[in-house]
């Protein structure tokens, strides 16, 4: 048998156990140097995902980059930031970063470095730099703010709708730059001595700077927790001999755990990092029974063999079963589809097994490999047994009321079951990874202040496709075939078409039209006597040039337009930029700025030739963030001012409900996009996911249960504390209105794989007393001496254990150490109070537990 | 036909090698600029030419655009006049740019866009915006001004001066400086490259392509790349013509809205 083996092996050849335990720790630790922080919430989806995807696909069409949105903040000057002094600052910040490594400075926008179109007398407009050099008085501070506001575009994008914020945005090469070019930009704005104050936002700084902290947490707070385990031990047990076994255990899971994880080249997400505070308190239990069992067996002077060997053919099996029962909580987390929390919960389950494997192997070698003398102190320093302790009395007391007041506790249990029905009701899903950061965190604050005074700095992406129903090469072939048909054209005329349409052959359609209308015009010339014929069919030909380019189509650009216009009326949307802005602020100041022309031209030809004068300014491929250069795809740009999954979900209904309105054109169709998209989808997924995990590890469990009592009644008994724990913590959740986010989700899953622990020492230690005494008020007071007290200290370890977490500087660290203590606590307590009050109810006590048998 | 071809650039080769022999150096930069500005935007007394402009962004998306130039020189030197006209793609078909290049005050420059049916005046600002979206600026196609920079010559080599251009007013300029190669035999700058002020060059301007046609050197291919965006422009220029006898009309804000198609016409 696997025990005998096992167990043998470390009691025979402690040496063996020792060396291959260093060697694996060693392959281990080697592979950590290695480790690669990832803090993009972006891998919360599969590479492959589908919207995922598409985010990236439209990230490369519309060359849309990463992007630090830096604010500079003005609320005293009674012009804001339009005043010489900020708008000075500005420009020499805006500058100096142009040049700073990593920056995509063609892309940078900031007043200094984006155009104006004005009107210069009559008939005339200009195109000119809106801030080429910083203003020398208020005078031209004004003439600035009164350009900007006649901008759509620009209103309320660069510089906030009450004046008091500007914004520069810097588009970098690579998000991983984005917390050293925040420390350089952070450098210049310590050179100024300016009265304006400074923020920088934009989700790559999020990133990166959670990724830097997301280091210390590891640096600090495992070794920590590490620590207080440590204390918490010496502590219950007052030796040093007897607490250096478990601590080795605890270190080598972590090393072997994080080295597996590194070495198969996962890279350490936020749920990663929290591996080794997860392991640390789970797998020092184990061995803390085991040497409090044989120190109380063994007897000074013997061979330890044979002590050892009792206790663990005693404690094999419950051990075993709580160590899967466990890691089954954490393995279940595999059937979330999210990347980082499968890799958590899956390497997590690995330790829990690493560390009931190095109990059984390294804790008894390190038994055998002590000293006569060391075995002695030992002795004395074994686990007191104390009824008249505090915790001793308490308990004890607890389990008389529980006995005699059963109805009103169960009633009272009901009543706590369906408010937190109610409360589970109310939860709201939400998440927003800027929110990860503490409230007083600079990003926070910057976050606060820049969508205080901007419509938003959050982005989500309303992409547009026209769907061409055919390629556009056959539809114009057929066109031309058939005009030819219609004007009986001879076969040397339709010899001559070919040869045109293979000659201009392209893939690009504008090109290939161009080359074959340039064909035809000259056919034109050159066969005077056919010349309406090759006319016409060069008519043909711009005609389907024009038609294909289809987002110029006054059609699409008024739809937009009109979507854009209700939307903005919007509470949750700060504004929309699209193409139809673009185009209506351009021909309104090619018609001298008359606002009564702020509208759209009425044809595809007259849009193409406004947007044709746009792009003789000094920013022309501005264009091309807004509509690609085949005419196929547009997008609309919604600035919102939160980017919490609710607020974002809303919007997306309210466009749902404007396009079930207002059907889209024929051949259109729209999709989302942004980051703010793909935190909606990946926490949609997560809660479909976490519930599925929930269910897995609940079914896997309580069969578990079941096959270990041999009964289902015990079985479905172990499930219940539990049960009404995770029901009462969601429930609290919903109550005080915390939102459901990432690390909340996940707790659900573990928590069940954790706290059924307890149960599982409860119930077997009240059956087989009760098969003893065949007594049910003698079997409650005995298991409220031993099992309670055990129970309890391991809920004080484990849950002690997570609290460093509490001293992490970033808020998922905060919310799963306080949860999971909170729920280690709440669900000890329910254990030792609910069982006994329910099994009381159970008239049928022999049929329960078996009946008595021979002690 | 191939073989005439080349015997005619081998003829033209060698009478301009010849040229270069007996032509000494020249010492003045300013002459050097000056008779550069000339064989750039002067040849003859006016010129035709049809442009076919790609423009291709830094992810190697093309778009086309094709007009045909129409030139007449006032004075050598001196006040000239260019007429831009659109032919495709279709949607910009007969838009016209139209600039008049004054030699001691502003140009003057115009606009009709004829689907809005709308003429404007551009006003004379800043000449550094991009030409139609390409990579070109409107000043590399109607030309700098010499007298807007300070010159000086860096080298010259057997077949080549370098200069080296300041601007005068740097806040008109969106480069530090630029570097001119200018080919001896006949004046062409041959490549451009712009600095910014750390001295790196993040634009380019050459001509891949120089002709003799009728007597001229003619760049018949030039090239902006962007460094920095990766994105570039090529104009081809077709069926170049000089010495036609333009008339002034032709270049009046009346031919905006009625274009001077003979003019633009191809010649048969």
């Amino acid at each position: 048998m696997l025990r005998d083996r096992l167990v043998s092996l470390s009691i025979n050849h402690p040496r063996w156990v020792f060396v291959s335990f260093l060697l694996f720790a060693i392959l281990a630790a080697v592979q950590i140097p290695a480790i690669q922080v990832d803090t993009d919430p972006e891998n919360m989806l599969p590479h492959d995902q589908p919207d995922r995807v598409y985010h990236e696909e439209v990230k490369a069409r519309f060359g849309m980059h990463d992007m630090i949105v830096v604010g500079i903040v003005n609320e005293t000057h009674p012009a804001g930031i339009y005043n010489p002094d900020s708008l000075t600052t500005l420009h020499q910040l805006s500058e100096a970063i142009l040049s700073l490594e990593g920056v995509i400075r063609q892309d940078q926008m900031a007043l200094n470095l984006v155009d104006n179109i004005t009107q210069e007398g009559l008939g005339t407009i200009r195109f000119n730099w809106m801030m080429a050099q910083p203003p020398e008085n208020q005078a031209e501070a004004d003439a600035i703010r009164e350009a900007v506001e006649r901008l759509p575009l620009l209103q309320n994008t660069l510089v906030s709708g009450d004046h008091q914020a500007a914004g520069i945005y810097v588009p970098i090469t690579h998000k991983s730059e984005s917390y050293r070019l925040s420390q350089e930009i952070q450098a210049i704005i310590d050179t100024f001595d300016s009265q304006d104050r400074f923020y920088m936002a934009g989700l790559p700084v999020a990133e990166d700077t959670f990724g830097v902290e997301m280091f210390i947490q590891m640096a600090i707070s495992a070794p920590l927790a590490g620590l207080m385990i440590f204390v918490l031990m010496w502590v219950f047990f007052r030796s040093f001999v007897l607490i250096t076994a478990p601590m080795i255990v605890a270190m080598g899971t972590v090393i072997i755990t994080m080295g597996l994880l590194i070495g198969q080249g996962y890279t350490v997400h936020i749920m990663s990092s929290m591996i080794p505070i997860f392991l640390m308190p789970i797998a020092v239990v184990d061995s803390v029974h085991i040497l409090s069992e044989f120190s109380d067996r063994y007897k000074p002077g013997e061979k330890p063999r044979q002590a050892l060997q009792e206790v663990l053919g005693h404690l094999f099996t419950p051990m075993l079963f709580t160590s899967i029962t466990s890691a089954i909580g954490f393995a279940s987390l595999a059937f979330t589809p999210i990347p980082p929390v499968q890799i958590f919960g899956l390497h997590v389950a690995f330790g829990i097994l690493l560390a009931f494997l190095l109990t059984v192997t390294f804790v008894p070698a390190y038994i055998m490999s002590l000293s006569d003398k060391r075995l002695a102190q030992l002795k004395d320093h074994s686990l007191q047994e104390d009824d008249n302790s505090r915790l001793g009395r308490a308990l004890s007391l607890t389990g008389k009321l529980s006995v005699k007041s059963a109805k009103p506790l169960l009633a009272i249990f009901m009543a706590v079951i369906l408010l937190s029905a109610w409360g589970v009701s109310q939860i709201q899903i939400n998440d927003n990874p800027v929110r990860w950061f503490k409230s007083d965190h600079s990003l926070r604050v910057a976050d606060r202040v820049m969508n205080s005074h901007f419509s938003g700095t959050y982005d989500a992406f309303l992409v547009f496709e026209k769907n061409l129903s055919q390629p556009p090469h056959a539809q114009l072939t057929t066109e031309l075939t058939r005009i030819l048909q219609e004007n009986q054209a001879t076969a040397e005329q339709q010899l001559a078409l070919q040869e045109m349409l293979s000659e201009a052959e392209n893939n690009d359609f504008d090109r290939f039209t161009s080359d074959l209308g340039a064909l035809l015009d000259q056919a034109s010339y050159l066969d005077l006597d056919n010349e309406t014929l090759w006319l016409d069919l060069l008519d043909e030909v711009e005609r389907i040039q024009v038609e294909v380019k289809y987002f110029l189509s006054p059609e699409i650009l008024d739809y937009m337009d009109r979507l854009m216009q209700t939307l903005q009326q919007s509470e949750d949307v700060g504004k929309v930029n699209g193409l139809p802005t673009l185009v209506k602020t351009v021909f309104r100041e090619l018609n001298a700025g008359d606002d009564t022309h702020y509208r759209l031209p009425d044809s595809a030809r007259g849009v193409a030739q406004t947007l044709l004068s746009f792009q003789s300014s000094h920013r022309p491929d501005d264009l091309w963030k807004m509509v690609t250069p085949d005419y196929l795809s547009s997008l609309l740009w919604f600035q919102l001012s939160s980017g919490d999954n609710q607020d974002v979900s809303r919007v997306m209904q309210q466009v749902a409900d404007y396009m079930a309105e207002h059907p889209l054109p024929d051949g259109v169709s729209a999709h989302w996009a942004g980051m703010s998209y793909i935190n909606v989808v990946w926490q949609e997924q997560m809660v479909n996911g976490m519930l599925n995990s929930l269910m897995g590890a609940f079914l896997m469990v309580l069969v578990m249960m079941i096959v270990l009592f041999r009964s289902i009644k015990i079985g479905l008994l172990a499930m219940l504390p539990l049960s009404i724990t995770i029901l009462f913590i969601y429930g609290l959740i919903g109550w005080i209105g915390k939102d459901y986010d990432m690390p909340i989700a996940v707790l659900s899953a573990l928590t069940l794989g954790l706290s059924v622990d307890f149960a599982i020492h409860f119930l077997e230690r009240a059956r087989a007393i009760y098969r003893a005494t065949g007594s049910w008020p003698a079997t409650v007071d005995e298991v409220y001496k031993g099992p309670s007290r055990a129970i309890s200290r391991n809920a004080i370890v484990i849950a002690i254990g997570f609290t460093p977490l509490l001293l992490a500087p970033l808020v998922p660290y905060i919310t799963v150490g306080f949860f999971l203590a909170t729920i280690m606590a709440v669900s000890a307590l329910v254990t030792i109070v609910i069982l006994p009050a329910v099994i009381q109810q159970i008239k049928d006590k022999d049929r329960l537990f078996g009946g008595q048998q021979e002690a | 036909m191939q073989s005439l071809l080349r015997n005619m650039a081998t003829a033209t080769l060698t009478a301009l090698m010849s040229m270069s022999v007996l032509a000494a150096d020249l010492t003045d930069v300013d002459a050097i600029v000056e008779r550069a500005n000339l064989a750039s935007y002067y040849p003859g007394n006016d010129g035709r030419s049809e442009v076919r402009m790609t423009i291709t962004d830094g992810q190697g998306r093309e778009q086309q655009r094709q007009f045909t130039i129409l030139r007449l020189n006032e004075e050598p030197g001196g006040r000239q006049h260019f007429y831009v006209a659109f032919s495709r793609p279709a949607d910009v078909r007969d838009t016209v740019f139209m600039v008049t290049k004054n030699v001691a005050r502003d140009d003057d420059r115009w606009l009709y866009l004829p689907s809005l049916d709308l003429v404007r005046r551009i006003s004379a600002g800043d000449k550094r915006t991009s030409f139609v979206g390409s990579h070109f600026f409107y000043e590399d196609v109607s030309g700098r001004h010499p007298g807007e920079d300070t010159h000086v010559l860096l080298e010259t080599t057997d077949t080549h001066y370098l200069i080296e251009s300041h601007p005068k007013d740097t806040s008109t300029a969106d480069f530090h400086h630029y570097r001119v190669n200018i080919n001896k035999q006949h004046f062409l700058p041959e490549k451009i490259e712009y600095m910014d002020a750390s001295g790196a060059v993040y634009r380019t301007v050459e001509a891949l392509d120089i002709q003799d046609v009728e007597g001229f050197p003619t760049v018949m291919r030039s090239r902006v790349q962007d460094l920095r965006s990766g994105g570039q422009t090529v104009m081809e220029f077709g069926f170049v013509a000089y010495n036609l006898g333009l008339p002034v009309e032709v270049f009046s804000e009346r031919s905006l809205r009625r274009q001077p198609r003979d003019w633009l016409r191809r010649p048969q």
